[in-house]
């Protein structure tokens, strides 16, 4: 195991967290958050895949977990609702190699058409690609979204001034 | 509260605004009721809302007297703003609990959809670090990397200017998409992992926040908003493929 392999995963999904979230305009006292939240979820997925032989849709599922707990839990601090904060921590996680593949195989099929074999392979590869992207994203959104069923009262005053209550 | 009340169409009318905003710039289903619900409840009043693609349909009941106040409202398409998202929530949590008067709530209101957006100029910047951050997740090396930055720079500047510009968000993701992908195909020139800098260089087009949303709609039980959203997205995907499929067209030889 390679601690500087992780540390830097978990740098990069910062990044790309943080920029991609920058995108939808999130609360500026956020960006800390959304960066923490993205590096923990990518960091582990990339453990569980490289170190514990886990396939991919459960890695992304635990991620998510992960962050949506975490978001539950720094929501009450910035007093944002959680998919402010999961929603752009989760983004580095979208599985876009896999989505690539899907576009590449199908024009690679479509060019290919006449001949049988070449054929083959990329409908292989086109259902196998769509089957990952399709599966990842659903897992990414449900397992965030898994702690607003356990906790819903919690969960759903995460934006309420705490001194009033 | 009682003994000024306010009057019914001037909350229903205000709700209307607040749920038609929220929707359209991007908070998932359940927030909008809800929040629409507490505003109601906090004016004393019963709300009954139904929320679709592109208008909401609410109703306003008082229950002592048996007035009633309907309306549907269209959707705005409006930029996705978490910043909204936040304290549009928080500031249905503080009608609530401080009772604030309708004229006070409008007030708040106006400021928060009134706040100047985030500098475009920094939002680009930070997409093009984070789409080189992307690429290097995927095992780009850091020449791709490099690649990548620069060619989602191009890619986004043209996508903020043609979204100034008021140009159809479907030819907007098309052409933002070519531009980028082909942009990232000069890495084809030098030795490096140009397939991922292909890859990656439209990525910051994805639509994560409708995905993301839709899912969660469809898991909470609103299906049909749901649907909506990921047809709406899936829609988007397709322009990117498109955009992407005519780069890939032009240099498919160089990369089998």
């Amino acid at each position: 195991m390679n601690i500087w392999d992780i540390l830097s995963d978990g740098f990069f999904a910062a990044l790309a967290g943080v920029g991609f979230g920058a995108i939808s305009d999130p609360p500026l006292k956020a960006f800390r958050y959304i960066a923490l939240l993205a590096a923990i979820g990518h960091a582990c997925r990339f453990c569980l895949i490289t170190y514990a032989g886990v396939d991919i849709s459960t890695g992304s599922l635990i991620g998510a977990l992960l962050i949506g707990f975490g978001s539950l839990w720094l929501g009450r601090k910035v007093r944002c609702p959680m998919t402010v904060l999961y929603i752009p921590a989760l983004l580095p996680m979208i599985p876009g190699k896999y989505a690539y593949n899907v576009v590449f195989s199908q024009i690679m099929f479509l060019q290919n058409i006449d001949s049988p074999a070449q054929r083959a392979i990329y409908m292989d590869m086109f259902f196998s690609n769509s089957m990952v992207s399709c599966t990842v994203v659903f897992m990414l959104a449900a397992g965030a979204t898994l702690p607003i069923f356990i906790f819903p009262k919690y969960a759903f005053s995460l934006t309420r001034d705490k001194k009033i209550k | 509260m009682n003994e000024e009340r306010e009057k019914i169409e001037d909350i229903g009318s205000f709700i209307a605004e607040y749920s038609a905003h929220m929707m359209g710039c991007g908070v998932h289903t359940s927030r909008v009721i809800r929040s629409a619900k507490r505003i109601g409840v906090a004016f004393g009043y019963t709300v009954k809302i139904s929320v679709f693609q592109k208008n909401i349909i609410l109703s306003l009941a008082d229950k002592g007297t048996k007035e009633l106040y309907n309306e549907v409202i269209d959707i705005p398409a409006l930029p996705i703003s978490f910043e909204h998202n936040a304290r549009l929530s928080a500031l249905s949590w503080e009608t609530f609990d401080k009772h604030l008067s309708l004229h006070d709530l409008r007030s708040k209101y106006d400021r928060i959809v009134n706040a100047p957006h985030i500098n475009p100029l920094f939002v680009l910047i930070w997409v093009g670090i984070a789409n080189a951050s992307f690429c290097r997740l995927f095992g780009g090396d850091w020449h791709s990397m490099g690649i990548v930055f620069s060619a989602t720079l191009i890619g986004m500047f043209l996508r903020q200017r043609m979204t100034a510009a008021g140009i159809n968000h479907y030819i907007i993701f098309i052409v933002s998409a070519f531009v980028a992908s082909l942009s990232a195909s000069t890495s084809l020139i030098f030795d490096t992992t140009s397939e991922i800098a292909i890859a990656t260089s439209v990525l910051f087009l994805v639509p994560g926040v409708p995905l993301i949303n839709g899912v969660i709609d469809i898991v909470e039980g609103y299906v049909l908003a749901g649907f909506s959203r990921l047809a709406q997205a899936a829609l988007l995907i397709i322009c990117i493929a498109i955009g992407l499929s005519f780069t890939l067209f032009l240099v498919k030889d160089s990369l089998i």
